[in-house]
C-alpha cells in the first residue's frame, strides 16, 4: 500500500513538473477586455495564439469583463496586485480611471518600451492620441497606456424621425434652419397629429443641456452629475470660448436659466416624457422610444457612421449641434495599460503594439476567424449571425479600430473615412486638463448630491426654474461651490500656464 | 355542551367580528406577500411591445412566451448555471451547518476552558471586517481561490451571526443535566453531541440551514470577485445580476459611451427575460421552505411549557 502511494506520489511530481516545463516555453498573458458579449474564444485564441507566438513570444488569455463587471473586476486586479492580469483596459470615465491609477502607480509607464519595441504602434496611432496619454504619473512625465484610435472626438447631434417630420410638412433642410428655441411650433404640430400620448421630445436631459448651452465635459468633475461647465466657441472649436478658458458654475450661467426656462414650458406643453426626468426611468425610456422611432426630435452623442449601424423602421438623420471636437474625455475613451504587477511587461506591451498596428490581429481579435464568425463578400466582412453571438467583443474597447477592414453594413471605404473624419477633429484648448479632485472631494460628494436632486429633473424641464433654480444655486453656495470652482480654474489655470 | 364548557372554550377563541378583522388583516398580509411575485410571472410573460408601451401591468396588451424562449435558448450556460447554484447551495449549507456546530457546541460548554477567547474571535468579525481588498488577497492569492468551486463556497462557511443563535438556541435549551447524564452512561464527547445534543437542537439546525441555504442560493458577489475567467461554474444568481449590471452601467454611461452605448443596449436582455430568469431563480427555493417549516415552528413553541 505504501509502495502504491509512494508510485503515485512520485508519478504526480513528474507530471506536475512536466507541465510546469511546458509552460515555462511561452509565457502567459493575460488581458482584460471592457463591455464584451463573449461566450466562445476557443477558436479566436487558437487563430490568435499561432500567430502571435513569434511575433510576441508569448501565449493570450483573455478576461472578457463585461460592461457591469469590468468596473469591480480590473480595480481588484489592480489593487490587490494580482500578476495573473497582465494588461487592463481604462480610460477617463472608467472606475480604473486612467489618470488617476497611473498616479498611484498601478500602471507600468511604457516610454522605455515604446522606444525599443514601438516603432510600429507610434507609425499606427495618431500622434496627438499620443499626447492625450501622456500625463503626469507615479514615475513622472510620460505615457501609461497604449491610446486606442476611435472615434476620438465627441459630436452631440439632434436625432431626427425624418419620415415623421416629412409627414407633419417639413423638410430636414427646414429643421436645420431651427435652433432648439424655435421647436414649438414643430412639437405642437406633432402632437396634433399624433395624439396626446405622444411625447415628440426625446432627449437624454443632461446631453442636451451641454448641446444647447455649447458647454463641455471637464474631465475629473464629478461622474454622475457634472457640476462645472467650460465653454466652447461654437465657431471654431479650438479657439477660446465666450468666458475665456475658465470654468463655470455651469447651473449659475445665463445660458443654462435660459435653456431650462425654455425646457420647462416644453416640459408643460407635454412635449417631454416625464419618465425622463427619473433618474431610474430616464434611460430606459429613451433607448425603447429611440428603438421603436417613437419620437420626433432626440439626442445622440454621435460617432461617425452611427446612422448605418441602427435599423428603426424610420429614416433617421443626424444633425450635428457643433464640429467635432477633441478633449479629454474623448481622446482618453479607451486605453489598454499594463499592470504593475504583470510579471511578463515586455511581451505585454509587444502584444499590445502589435495589436494596435497589425490588422490582421486586430480583425482576429476584433471579428474572429474568417470562416467561422464571418466571411468576406468583395473585401467586405460579413458576419455570421449565430457565430457573432458568441463573439461580440466591443469593438470600440480594443485599441485601433482604424485598421480594421470593412463589413458589408458600414460599406466599402469606411474605415478610410472614419479615420479622415477624426483625424482632422480639432481639439479645445484645454485638451489633456484633467481635473484632480483629491483637495476638494469631501466637496464634490456633497455637490453632486445635491445636483442628483435638481439637475436631472431641471434639464428635463419638470421643475419650474422660478423657484427651483434659486433653490438649487443656494444649495450649491451653501455646500462649497465657490471652493470647489476656485479648485478647479486654478489648477486649469496652472495647466495652461505650463 | 353546559355552560361551563362554552365558557371555556370561550376563553381561547375570539368572537365572530374579531375574528373576521384578524383573517382580513392576516389576508391582506398574505396577498401582500404573493402579489409580488405575481406580478413578476405575469411581467415574465408579457410581450416586449407591452412593456414598452404601458410599462409593467398586471393586464398586459399582449402575451407572450418569447422570454422563457430566450431563457431556453441560453442553453448549456442555463442548466450549467442551475446545476452550480443547487451544487454550491447543498455543499455549502451541509458544510457550513457543520462548522457552525462544532464550533457553537465547545461555547455552550461551561467546561470549555478557552471558550471566552473564542466567543470573541468569532464575535469580533461581526464589528470589524478586514475589508475587501486584504479579503480578496487573502482568498485569491495565499488561498487560491478563484476560478473554482471552493472560491464561491468556502468564503461562507463561516458566519459568526449563526454561531451566537445556534449557541444561545444551545444554553436555552439543552440542559447541563443531560450531558452529565450521558457522561455518567458512558457516552464519549462525540456521542453525546451526536446522539444526545443533536436531537433536541434539531428546530435550530433547520433555521440555521434554512438562513444558510438562503445565502448561498441567492450569493453572486463572489463570484464577481473570484470567477474571471471560468464562466461555467458561475451560478445562477450572477448570471442574472450580470444582466442586470450590464443594464445599469450602460444606462449610468450613455453620455460617455455614446453611440456605443446604444449599441450595446440593443444586445441586452429585455425586462421579460429578466423576470423570466426571477422566476426561475425563485422557484426552487420556495419549494425548500415547505421542508423546513415544520422545524422552524417547532423552534418557536418549543421553548413554551409543555403539558
Amino acid at each position: 500500500m505504501k509502495k502504491l502511494f509512494a508510485l503515485i506520489l512520485a508519478l504526480a511530481m513528474v507530471l506536475t513538473a512536466s507541465s510546469f516545463a511546458l509552460a515555462e516555453d511561452l509565457p502567459t498573458i493575460t488581458i482584460m477586455f471592457h463591455g464584451s458579449n463573449v461566450t466562445d474564444d476557443t477558436a479566436v485564441l487558437e487563430a490568435v495564439n499561432e500567430y502571435i507566438a513569434d511575433k510576441v513570444g508569448a501565449k493570450l488569455e483573455v478576461v472578457w469583463g463585461t460592461w457591469g463587471d469590468f468596473d469591480q473586476k480590473a480595480t481588484d486586479a489592480l489593487t490587490t496586485g494580482d500578476s495573473s492580469i497582465d494588461m487592463v483596459f481604462t480610460c477617463s470615465w472608467s472606475a480604473d480611471e486612467y489618470n488617476k491609477y497611473a498616479k498611484d502607480g498601478y500602471f507600468v509607464k511604457l516610454d522605455d518600451l515604446i522606444a525599443e519595441y514601438g516603432a510600429d504602434l507610434t507609425a499606427a496611432i495618431p500622434e496627438s492620441l499620443m499626447q492625450a496619454a501622456t500625463i503626469e504619473g507615479a514615475e513622472g512625465m510620460g505615457i501609461y497606456a497604449v491610446n486606442g484610435f476611435k472615434d476620438t472626438a465627441t459630436q452631440n447631434t439632434w436625432d431626427v424621425n425624418v419620415t415623421l417630420l416629412t409627414e407633419l410638412g417639413y423638410t430636414l433642410d427646414d429643421f436645420k434652419a431651427m435652433s432648439f428655441y424655435d421647436f414649438g411650433d414643430l412639437f405642437a404640430k406633432a402632437k396634433e397629429v399624433k395624439g396626446d400620448s405622444f411625447y415628440p421630445f426625446l432627449v437624454e436631459p443632461m446631453v442636451l443641456e451641454r448641446m444647447v448651452t455649447g458647454s463641455i465635459i471637464v474631465a475629473g468633475d464629478s461622474g454622475s452629475t457634472n457640476l462645472l461647465s467650460l465653454y466652447l466657441n461654437q465657431d471654431d472649436v479650438s479657439a477660446e470660448g465666450p468666458y475665456g478658458n475658465v470654468m463655470l458654475n455651469k447651473f449659475a450661467t445665463e445660458e443654462y436659466k435660459k435653456f431650462v426656462e425654455k425646457m420647462h414650458e416644453y416640459y408643460e406643453a407635454g412635449y417631454v416624457d416625464p419618465a425622463l426626468a427619473v433618474a431610474e426611468t430616464s434611460n430606459d425610456t429613451r433607448t425603447n422610444a429611440q428603438l421603436t422611432g417613437d419620437y420626433l426630435i432626440g439626442t445622440q452623442s454621435y460617432s461617425f457612421g452611427y446612422e448605418k449601424q441602427i435599423d428603426r423602421g424610420i429614416e433617421v438623420a443626424f444633425v450635428p449641434c457643433t464640429e467635432p471636437y477633441v478633449d479629454t474625455t474623448a481622446s482618453q475613451g479607451a486605453m489598454m495599460a499594463i499592470s504593475t504587477a504583470s510579471e511578463h511587461p515586455v511581451e505585454s506591451f509587444k502584444f499590445l503594439a502589435l495589436l494596435n498596428s497589425d490588422p490582421t490581429l486586430m480583425t482576429l481579435m476584433n471579428y474572429g476567424v474568417e470562416g467561422v464568425h464571418y466571411t468576406l463578400e468583395d473585401g467586405l466582412v460579413k458576419f455570421d449571425p449565430d457565430a457573432r453571438a458568441t463573439y461580440s467583443p466591443w469593438t470600440n474597447g480594443m485599441g485601433n479600430v482604424t485598421i480594421l477592414p470593412d463589413t458589408v453594413d458600414e460599406g466599402a471605404g469606411f474605415r478610410e473615412s472614419f479615420k479622415e473624419y477624426y483625424a482632422g477633429a480639432k481639439a479645445i484648448p484645454a485638451l489633456g486638463f484633467v481635473f484632480d479632485t483629491s483637495e476638494v472631494n469631501t466637496e464634490m460628494g456633497n455637490l453632486s448630491n445635491v445636483a442628483a436632486q435638481y439637475a436631472l429633473a431641471l434639464d428635463a424641464g419638470a421643475l419650474d426654474p422660478e423657484t427651483a433654480l434659486p433653490e438649487f444655486l443656494a444649495e450649491l453656495d451653501a455646500n462649497g461651490m465657490q471652493a470647489y470652482l476656485d479648485a478647479a480654474n486654478a489648477q486649469l489655470a496652472a495647466y495652461l500656464g505650463e | 355542551m353546559d355552560k361551563a364548557q362554552k365558557r371555556y372554550a370561550g376563553l381561547n377563541t375570539f368572537g365572530p367580528g374579531a375574528q373576521a378583522v384578524f383573517h382580513i388583516c392576516l389576508g391582506l398580509f398574505a396577498l401582500l406577500c404573493i402579489i409580488p411575485f405575481v406580478f413578476v410571472i405575469i411581467i415574465s410573460f408579457t410581450s416586449e411591445d407591452s412593456i414598452r408601451q404601458i410599462g409593467y401591468s398586471f393586464a398586459p396588451l399582449s402575451w407572450s412566451t418569447q422570454a422563457y424562449g430566450y431563457v431556453f435558448s441560453l442553453g448549456r450556460q442555463l442548466w450549467l448555471s442551475y446545476f452550480n447554484s443547487f451544487l454550491i447551495t447543498v455543499v455549502g449549507t451541509v458544510l457550513s451547518v457543520i462548522i457552525c456546530i462544532l464550533y457553537s457546541y465547545p461555547l455552550y460548554r461551561k467546561d470549555f476552558k478557552y471558550r471566552n477567547f473564542f466567543n470573541f474571535m468569532s464575535f469580533f468579525t461581526m464589528i470589524f471586517g478586514g475589508g475587501l481588498v486584504p479579503t480578496v488577497v487573502v482568498c485569491k492569492q495565499m488561498l487560491g481561490m478563484s476560478d473554482n468551486y471552493a472560491a464561491l463556497i468556502v468564503p461562507m462557511l463561516f458566519n459568526p451571526f449563526n454561531i451566537i443563535v445556534m449557541r444561545t438556541f444551545f444554553q436555552t435549551t439543552v440542559p447541563r443535566e443531560l450531558i452529565e447524564a450521558s457522561t455518567i452512561d458512558g457516552a464519549g464527547e462525540y456521542r453525546t453531541l451526536i446522539q444526545v445534543v443533536l436531537p433536541v437542537v434539531k428546530p435550530a439546525i433547520a433555521t440555521i440551514a434554512l438562513l444558510n441555504a438562503l445565502a448561498f442560493w441567492n450569493e453572486w458577489f463572489l463570484s464577481l470577485l473570484y470567477v474571471t475567467k471560468n464562466m461555467d461554474i458561475i451560478p445562477l444568481q450572477y448570471l442574472l445580476m450580470r444582466m442586470q449590471r450590464n443594464a445599469d452601467f450602460l444606462a449610468k454611461n450613455a453620455g460617455m459611451l455614446g453611440a456605443d452605448a446604444a449599441k450595446a443596449a440593443r444586445n441586452l436582455p429585455s425586462q421579460s427575460l429578466k423576470m423570466a430568469l426571477v422566476v426561475f431563480i425563485v422557484v426552487p427555493i420556495a419549494c425548500a421552505y415547505p421542508f423546513f417549516q415544520r422545524y422552524v415552528v417547532a423552534g418557536l413553541t418549543v421553548g413554551s411549557v409543555k403539558g
